[in-house]
This record gives structure tokens, sequence and C-alpha cells, in this order.
């Protein structure tokens, strides 16, 4: 008998196959898969094949190539996104990871440019492309009003860009304020203890205000409210003086005070403000 | 002195004591200390004006004198004491609610003539209750002498400081002023008198005529006693004027009896006087640490409830002889003496009185602290922070109404935060950026709030300098007691004002009124008197009403003025010691 020396011809050599078998695994693994996986599914691939495989479904977009501290990981990218991306290069595709990078927060156009090493010129383009795209958007900080920080599209900016929950649309809700001034107040009133980080800048304005003082307790971790071991308590208060003697006088109030002499155009013998104090 | 103090003053001194006195008061009050020849070329009035008005003056005690080198006598006025003419309706309600009318009535005696003998004063009371009584019912002497020695007893009067008793015989000319020294122990003891209604009522009447004696030489027949001391009361001119035997003093006297030997006179009826020579003035500092207790126990009534104001009373009331009125801190007190020392009314058990005071101590107000542990725990009453929370209160209050309460609101703020930043004071206080700073510059501009720079770098640039808003409450204190000041003026004008207006008027009504008086006196009937009565037209009465409205309610409002005055004046005054 003739020896014969068979080559295995595997059926997946096919290039596009061997693309399939890569997302097929990175499906199986959607936290990502090393090289070292895709060696052991398919062992009879050479490196190099391997290697076109994995650098056609980068640059299609399909795949992330990611960074860990064993190695290199190659990640299935979300297939929305996919789509998104595809007309796009690799500019727009850095500019966009940077954006997002930085979640709720947003980051400023300045700060794109330092971390891609871009021009100008070409960060406005990118932004303006990415922004018809519908990927990102532009917040109005309203620490600075004139500066714009770019956030992808879905995300909720965050409190320290939008001021939280006292503003609405850039404005200071002065009224939403001071509502909420009165209210907390005369819940206070009725002797209810409380104390909630939500309201805690609203009680503070009523502390001075004068209506509510503070005290901090200590207080077992786990009971309701504490912070670090502490516990802030609240109650309305009355002031301890009534208003003042001088304030009760019209000299107290008076607005030209410093213009009154006796002799003069204004003077105590022809107040007004007198006059009709007088007559109350 | 500022300008405003000094208008006050002049104005105060003219209305209790006319122009001649004022005119030398607000001399002196610039001037500062002064001899009598300088005083009379200055003010261009006569020496014996001069000495008259500094008679009167050094009797309300708002002048002093001082014997300097070479000898010559120096007169200075006292602004302050001057200002305090202001606070004597007050002295005078405090002595009714403590110690009813025949307090009320001696600290009001006292006060209108600035010095009096007990024996005086006791028989001027005793008289004028009497009027006052039903017929056939006099006052007797013996109970208005025991509320005089209560008033002694709890230091609301005092003894003036007496002529040292030079027990030597050098007989080499007297000083030319009489320096005035008084012992401590002895500024509240009450002499014994023997109080024979017409020994009193002679002496009495000598009294009152020697001391208001014009400055005639006296003969040197007049008794021995003391009237030397009223003559010679304005040194420095020079004669021998009324240079009799020195008063003798009853200070060394271990009992208080005056001696027992007098020299006799024939010369007149003057009968001697037991106490001669022992000056009684109003303990002005005692009545001022009563309103500020009461203060106190107010303030923390407002913040907390009855029952911790009361303790707190008791704890001050303690404090009352064992802490001197300027110290920052009462003696330590224990809890177990607040309770036996407490009202008999309140019957509330140890651990409640514990519970309490704990709740004091730990109250962000700090007025009560705790120092210690030993009889179930030592308690201080913090004075010094609770007259700055009250000087504190005063100023917010001002705020307030002034400027309103969101301006009150960024007030309390940097208040309690010390020094912020603009925008700092914006997030904080939740307010808009363009209205806080509106407000931020209007209380700058009226000094209750000042600017502190601090550089970044050495060259001072504004664009790199902080800039943080702070309040420095001694400062916007003093600014606030000027003001005051300056409105209590006010207030005096207008009222006087008003009455000149009316002068017309008044005089009318007053003319009328004796007629009434006359004619009642005559046994006039009804009809005439009808008639009469109806000289002043409806009208007019009601113009008079009106004038009495109004200057009642001038006169009410000085008075409140005057209580900001106090606090602030505490307040600063208080701060001024601990620097």
């Amino acid at each position: 008998m003739a020896e014969v020396k068979v080559k295995l011809q595997l059926p997946d050599a096919d290039p596009v196959e061997i693309e399939n078998r890569i997302i097929e695994l990175c499906h199986q693994f959607p936290h990502g898969i090393t090289d070292q996986v895709i060696q052991n599914e398919m062992p009879h691939i050479e490196a190099q094949q391997r290697a076109v495989a994995i650098n056609r479904l980068l640059s299609m977009g399909q795949l992330d190539l990611l960074r860990s501290n064993t190695g290199l990981l190659y990640r299935i990218k979300d297939s929305q996104n996919a789509g998104k991306m595809k007309g796009s290069d690799n500019q727009e595709k850095l500019v966009y990871q940077i954006i997002e990078d930085a979640g709720n927060k947003g980051i400023w156009s300045r700060d794109i440019r330092y971390k891609s090493n871009l021009p100008l010129t070409e960060i406005n383009k990118i932004l303006k492309n990415l922004e018809s795209k519908k990927l990102i958007k532009a917040v109005k900080s309203v620490a600075a009003s004139k500066k714009k920080v770019y956030m992808l599209y879905n995300l909720q900016p965050d409190r320290s860009v939008t001021g939280g929950a006292w503003y609405s649309d850039q404005d200071f809700e002065s009224e939403f304020v001071e509502v909420l001034n009165q209210q907390c107040f005369k819940f206070l009133q009725t002797k209810v203890e409380l104390s909630m980080e939500d309201i805690e800048t609203i009680l503070n304005t009523l502390i001075y205000d004068g209506k509510v003082e503070m005290t901090i307790i200590a207080a077992k971790e786990g009971t309701v409210g504490s912070v670090d071991g502490h516990m802030k308590l609240y109650r309305a208060v009355n002031p301890i003086i009534p208003p003042t003697g001088l304030v009760r006088a019209p000299c107290g109030l008076c607005p030209v005070f410093d213009d009154c002499h006796e002799g003069g155009e204004i003077s105590p013998s022809n107040c007004i403000y007198m006059t009709e104090w007088l007559e109350f | 002195m500022t300008q405003a103090e000094i208008k006050l003053c002049s104005l105060l001194l003219q209305e209790h004591f006319g122009e001649i006195v004022e005119k030398i008061g607000v001399h002196l009050i610039r001037t500062g200390s002064q001899p009598i020849r300088v005083i009379v070329h200055d003010t261009r009035t006569s020496l014996d004006q001069v000495k008259k008005a500094l008679c009167v003056l050094i009797q309300h005690n708002l002048v002093i004198y001082q014997v300097h080198r070479r000898g010559m006598v120096e007169y200075e006025a006292q602004c302050s004491r001057v200002l305090r003419m202001l606070r004597y309706p007050r002295y005078i309600y405090t002595a009714k609610t403590l110690y009813n009318d025949t307090g009320e009535l001696i600290v009001e005696e006292l006060l209108l003539n600035g010095k009096m003998t007990m024996s005086a004063l006791v028989k001027k009371v005793a008289d004028r209750l009497t009027e006052t009584m039903e017929d056939g019912k006099t006052m007797d002497y013996a109970e208005v002498s025991c509320t005089f020695v209560r008033l002694a007893d709890t230091h609301f009067v005092q003894r003036c400081p007496l002529v040292h008793a030079t027990e030597n015989s050098d007989p080499g000319p007297p000083p030319p002023a009489p320096t005035l020294v008084i012992n401590e122990k002895d500024m509240f003891l009450v002499p014994k008198l023997s109080l024979i209604d017409d020994t009193l009522a002679l002496a009495g009447i000598a009294q009152w005529i020697e001391l208001w004696l014009q400055m005639k030489v006296l003969p040197v027949q007049t008794p021995v006693r003391a009237h030397a001391w009223v003559a010679g009361q304005v040194p420095g001119t020079g004669h021998a004027r009324g240079k009799g035997k020195r008063r003798r003093s009853s200070e060394d006297d271990a009992t208080g009896e005056p001696k027992a030997k007098r020299p006799k006179h024939t010369t007149d009826n003057k009968e001697p006087i037991p106490d001669d020579g022992i000056y009684w003035q109003a303990n002005l500092d005692r009545f001022h640490q009563h309103f500020r207790d009461q203060a106190i126990v107010s303030a923390v009534a407002n913040r907390m409830d009855q029952t911790s104001s009361e303790i707190v009373r008791t704890m001050l009331r303690m404090s009352e002889v064992t802490t001197p009125s300027s110290a920052p801190f009462t003696q330590p007190l224990s809890s177990n003496e607040i309770f036996r020392s407490l009202p008999v009314g309140y019957n509330i058990s140890k651990q409640v009185l514990d519970q309490y005071l704990t709740l004091l101590a730990d109250d962000p107000l700090e007025f009560v602290g705790k120092s210690g542990d030993s009889g179930g725990g030592m308690y201080i009453i913090n004075l010094h922070k609770a007259l700055g929370s009250l000087a504190t209160a005063s100023l917010e209050s001002v705020v307030q109404e002034r400027f309103g309460s969101r301006c009150a609101r960024i007030f309390r703020l940097v208040l309690q935060k010390k020094h912020l930043e603009q925008k700092q004071v914006e997030d904080f206080a939740m307010i808009p950026a363009k209205e806080a700073k509106d407000m931020l510059y209007k209380m700058l501009s009226e000094n209750f709030i000042s600017l502190q720079e601090i550089p970044k770098t050495p060259d001072h640039a504004p664009s790199r300098t902080f800039y943080l808003y702070t309040v420095n409450i001694l400062s916007a204190a003093r600014m606030l007691l000027h003001r005051c000041y300056k409105s209590i003026a006010n207030l005096i004008e207008r009222r006087q004002f008003e009455t000149k207006e009316n002068k017309r008027l008044l005089e009318k009504s007053q003319r009328v009124e004796a007629i009434i008086a006359s004619m009642q006196a005559t046994g006039a009937e009804a009809a005439q008197l009808q008639e009469i009565e109806e000289m002043i037209t409806a009208p007019e009465r009601q113009q008079l009403e009106t004038l009495k409205h109004n200057v009642n309610k001038l006169d009410a409002s000085e008075i409140q003025v005057d209580e900001t005055i106090f606090l602030l004046e505490s307040y600063i005054e208080s701060t001024m010691k601990r620097q």
C-alpha cells in the first residue's frame, strides 16, 4: 500500500469565512476576545490570514480594538453604531471616541483638539459632521455662558453643566426657588425633622433667612440620612429680638438721612416721612 | 466726640437745664478739660454765670474736676454721661417694676436732683406720696426708708465720693479743690437715721436752700456743716469762700452712726442733719446690668421656651453680686445650686433641669456653656457672646427693614461664612447673579459690608486679585450707633418744632385752664365755667389732641431708639475691654 499524504483542506480557509467565524466568536464573548482565543478556535489558520481578517473587520468598523493588561482584545461593535460610522473616516472616529469618553460632563472643543492633535479647522468640520449625523450634541454650560460642551446625543447632561434642578434652559428658576423656600419652611414649622441631600441647599437659604437653625449630631451609620457618622437636624426658630428700636422711627429707614440738617432743604422739621408716620 | 453726639448733648442740655448751661456744657465737651478762666474767656459769659452753670453740671454728675499740678483746677465734661439722660425714663420704669411706686419716686427724685442725702430724699418722696393718697392718710417715712435701704442693698443707688477726711491737725491752706474718694465697701452703706419728722422737715428745707444758693460770700457764722462743700464746689476762684470746717465724714465710723457731738448754733434755727454729707446718687451701671440681663432672658425666651428663660434668669440673678458687670463670663454655677435657687413657683425635677441645662449648653446660640462636671455640672453664661449676638441681631434687623429680606439673607450669609467671593454669594443664597450683585453693592455703599482684597500677584492687578466680601461687626455697630444718635437728635428737633408751631394755642389753653381753676376756687357757677371752656373751639381742641398724640409718639420713639443704642454700646464696650 502506498502512503497517501493527505493535506487537509479545511473548508473555512476562505477569508470571508474567517471573518464570519471571528464575528461569531465575538458575539459569543461580548466582552472581547484575545488573539489567543481566535487561534484556539481556528488552529489551522495562519497568523497572516488571521491578521488580514481582523484588519478588515476593524476597518469596516465591525470590531473594536481594545488594550487590556493581558494584551489586545477584539470586541464586537454595537451594530447600530457600526452602521452609523460606516461613512466616517478615522479622524471622525477618533473625535467621536474622545467625546464618548467624556461621559455626561461633556468636553470643550479646545480639549478635543488637545487630545486628538488635530488642527482647529479639521475639528470644526468633524464636529459639524457629527452633529448633522445626530451623533453628538452641543450643550451650553451654565458656568460660562459662552462655552459649549459636546457630548453624545442621547446622554443626559450632568448637574454641574446645567445647574441642576434650579435651572431650566439655563435660566435661574427664581420663582421655583421661592416657592420651595416657602414650602420647606412651612414643612419645618410643623416640627418634622428631616435631612435630605436634595433640599439641603434650599434649607441653607432658610438658615440665612434666619428662620431655621441647624445642628449636627453624631448618628450611627445606617440610620436614614446619616453621612459619615453625622446627621443634620433642622428646626424652625424665631428671631431672638423683635425689630430693633431704630427701625421703628422714620430716620432708621430714611433714604436721604445723610442730607438731613436742621435749616436745610431736608430737615426734621419739614420731613415728609415723619409727617406721614405721625398721622398713622 | 462726633458731631452727632455733640448735637444730641446740646439738645439734651438745653431741654433740661437751659441756654447758659448748654453753652458751657457743649463748650467743655468740644474742647476737653479746661480751667475756669479759659471757659469764661472762650464762651464770653460772665464768671458768675459760668460758676452757676458748672455747679449745676457737677451736681448732676455731668462734669468732673481735677486738681492739676501747679494748683490749677480743670473741669471736664462727660459726654457719655450726658447721653444717659435719654435713658432716665427707662431707669425710673425699672425701679417701678421692681419696687413699686415708692421705688419709682425715689429713683425719679435722685435722677432729677443729681445727688441727695437720704433724709432729704425720704422726706420728699413721702410727701409726694402723701399727696396722692386719700385724705387723712400719710405715707410713713419708715416705709420709704425701707425701700431706700432695699435699693441700696441691691446696689441700685450708691454713695457719692466724699471729701477725704484729713484728721491731721495741719492748719495749712486747704487745696483749691477737694479730692473726692469713696471706699468700695462703704459705697452702699446706709447711715442710721432717726426719722423724727420735724427734724427732717427743717433739715430738708435747710438742705435745699443751701444747695441752690448763689455763690455769695457766706457769713462766717453759718453753720459748720457741709454746705461748705457746695460753696467749695467751684474752686479756683482764689477767694476764701465759705471754707468753714471741713465736713466730717462718717466713713471712719464702723457702724455708720453719725457722730454724737455737734456744735450748737444760735444764729439760726437749723437743726443738725444726722446724715449730713452723705450724698447718694443713682448707680447707672447697675441699671445697665439689669437691662442687659433682661435682654438676654428675652432672647432665650424667643429662641426656646419660657422655662429655659427662667433658668437663665435664675443664673443671672445668682451672678449679680459675684460677677463684675464687664466680665465676659459669669462665675461657674453648679447645677445643684441652680436647682436650689429656682423660683418657688417652678417645680421642675432635678432631672428636667439637667436636661434643660444640657439643651441650653448645646444650643447654637451659645449663651450658656458648660465649664466642668463637678456638682452636677458647672455652667456659665457667656456674656460677651450674648451681647455680640444681640448686637448682630440688631444689625440684621436694620438691614432687613431697610433693604429687604433677600438682602438680609445675603447679609446673614456673609456673616456666617466670614469671607465670600461674589460667585459663592450667588450660589449659597440662591439669588440670581444680577440681583445679588446689586444688593451687595448697595450694602457696601452703606458700610454694612466691606471688601477684602487678596492679591495673587505682587502688583495687585485687579484682574488677578481675589475680592472677598466680609462683615466687620465692630465697625458696622459703630456706624449704626452714630446713625442712632443723629436719629434721636432729629426726633427731638421735630418734637420741639411741633411744640413751637402750636405755641400760641398751648398758651391759650393754659390761660383758660388757669382761669377755670381760679374761678372754681372762688365758687363760680357751672354756666360761667362752660362759657370759659368754650373759648377753645372744637377744631382747636382737635389740634391740641393731635399735638399731644404727636409729641407722645416722638417721645416714645426716642426711647425705642435708645434701646438700640444700649445694645450697640454694650457690645462695643465689651469688645473694647477684651482687646
